[in-house]
């Protein structure tokens, strides 16, 4: 099953191909940092580094080239990619997740939302060309959150977007289970994940893929996208399905320094309330916000496009070929 | 109490709607947020199937269950009676207790009975299992009744009535998916 490294390696070829035509710069951010991003779900691997007095420094293992990248953007650079491993700890054993995965992010200057939809598109025909071009071809479906549970959900999420215990009654309806825990967001996820993300990314008997991009999301799942400026309660984020797969996450960034320190602050609440390991918050990166102007950027996970291409269910056969 | 961790296809879960049998479950973590488990669930008592995700992080209650391989006897008004050919202990199961595949079962067939505190909560068939056709209408071209379907309904042994391609014939012997009561293909 060696044609997965190889399709691998012209998937890689292809990639690259296509952002360099674009006069995009490929840049090289570092793989080790000091201070990783807070996602709260996300675990960072950490190591440390000596130096010759015998001081030790945490390094951790980037989840993602994001900050740096960032940086560089306020510096001056306007268009970047960057392709190369990224390394996340804890995930589960479904095939779709490994420790380590190849991940391309990459930011424009003066791009909106969907002018990073469209260009996704683009490189998703081009690099797949010759391989599964009719289901590649169509213009990929735009679908809100709100659209997606009111047509596979039957639920009307402007209704419940504050309204935790509307929501419980719901997942409760809807057969699921409510704990005391559970938070606003738990709770969507609860509907979410039984009724709409399954079949995001398929036709609707599920024959034949229906490349989806989810966007609109609720502020509390913003991450670092910027406000809608059209309904301040949806965050201008996108995620991308192709059949069974997310294949990526992108943002029109928020870029308002002092909002950002907020969410940060909330991470790293929520990171201490389940009991995980917090760090300092990268002030470098909040100075940098305040200089990029209106950027848009996608993370793409590289690995899981050779998958569906591959027609494999395992992301391990990629990277050893059995 | 147990984690969603835990949950494995064939384990009983118990909640207050009673015991619930996961038959297919999966790990799922939403882009930014919280661990999932998605799963498929029967009610073992109503037979009735629901999809739930779980929190990984919140408890759950499993049950423990005994899994039997015995030999199914008869089937009478009480319901299906599974012997255990080790022990000749023999269990009934009423029959709205058991689901749809209950039609597919032949005597002295050997099945998985699932026990819930010595008593018998499910039975498992063989996922494929091989049947003859025992009446199949022949079918003529131009028979307006088939209007242009490609499958008839055949009846196997047993009394049993599925839909099957309009090429199989009476004495054929055909595989039937017992989990969907579909056709599969003619038996090798």
């Amino acid at each position: 099953m060696h044609l997965s490294v190889t399709l691998r390696s012209e998937i890689v070829k292809r990639v690259r191909a296509f952002f360099d035509a674009r006069a995009y710069l490929e840049v090289h951010t570092p793989r080790m940092v000091a201070l990783p991003g807070q996602e709260p779900y996300l675990s960072p691997f950490w190591t440390k580094l000596h130096d010759i007095h015998g001081g030790a420094f945490d390094r951790a293992l980037i989840t993602s080239p994001e900050y740096a990248m960032k940086k560089l953007l306020a510096s001056g650079l306007e268009k970047i990619y960057d392709l190369g491993p990224c390394f996340r700890d804890g995930e589960p054993t479904d095939g779709s997740h490994a420790p380590e995965f190849l991940l391309l992010e990459w930011y424009r200057k003066r791009a909106d939302l969907f002018s990073l939809m469209d260009e996704t598109e683009d490189m998703l025909r081009f690099v797949g060309r010759g391989l599964r071009d009719a289901e590649l071809a169509p213009p990929f479906r735009r679908m809100t959150v709100a659209e997606a549970m009111k047509v596979y959900a039957h639920i009307d999420l402007g209704e419940i977007l504050e309204d935790r215990e509307a929501l419980a009654a719901l997942v409760i309806e809807h057969g699921g289970t409510v704990q005391t825990e559970d938070t606003w967001d738990d709770l969507f996820f609860k509907i979410f994940l039984t009724e709409v993300e399954p079949n995001l990314g398929w036709n609707h008997n599920k024959t034949i893929w229906q490349p989806t991009f989810l966007w609109n999301y609720p502020l509390s799942q913003a991450s670092l996208a910027a406000k809608n400026p059209e309904d301040s309660r949806y965050a201008l984020r996108t995620e991308l399905y192709i059949g069974d797969l997310e294949l990526g996450n992108g943002f029109q960034e928020l870029t308002d320094a002092e909002e950002q320190r907020g969410r940060f602050l909330e991470e790293i609440r929520l990171r201490e309330s389940l009991g995980k390991q917090t760090w300092a918050m990268d002030e470098e990166l909040l100075q940098a916000l305040t200089q990029l102007g209106k950027v848009s950027g996608l993370a793409f996970g590289v690995d899981r496009l050779v998958m569906l291409l591959a027609e494999t269910d395992k992301i391990t056969h990629l990277t050893n070929g059995l | 109490m147990a984690s969603p961790n835990e949950i494995k296809k064939g384990i009983v879960l118990k909640d207050e709607a009673g015991l619930w049998l996961v038959t297919e479950f999966q790990h799922v973590n939403p882009g930014k947020g919280s661990a999932f488990v998605r799963s498929r669930i029967k009610n073992l008592q109503t037979g009735k199937t629901l999809e739930r995700t779980y929190k990984v992080a919140e408890t759950i209650e499993i049950v423990n269950v005994d899994h039997r391989r015995m030999q199914f006897i008869y089937k009478d008004q009480t319901g299906y009676t599974f012997m255990d050919n080790d022990t000749y202990e023999q269990v009934a199961l009423p029959e709205d207790q058991v689901g749809e595949e209950a039609r597919f079962m032949k005597e002295g067939m050997e099945v998985m009975v699932s026990l819930y505190d010595g008593k018998p909560i499910a039975v498992e068939l063989p996922r494929k299992m091989t049947f003859k056709v025992v009446e199949a209408p022949e079918v003529v071209a131009g028979n307006t009744a088939s209007g242009g379907n490609l499958t008839k309904e055949v009846v196997l042994e047993g009394g049993i009535s599925i839909r099957a391609p309009m090429f199989i014939k009476e004495g054929e012997q055909i595989v039937i998916n017992t989990e969907t009561g579909e056709y599969v293909e003619r038996a090798k």
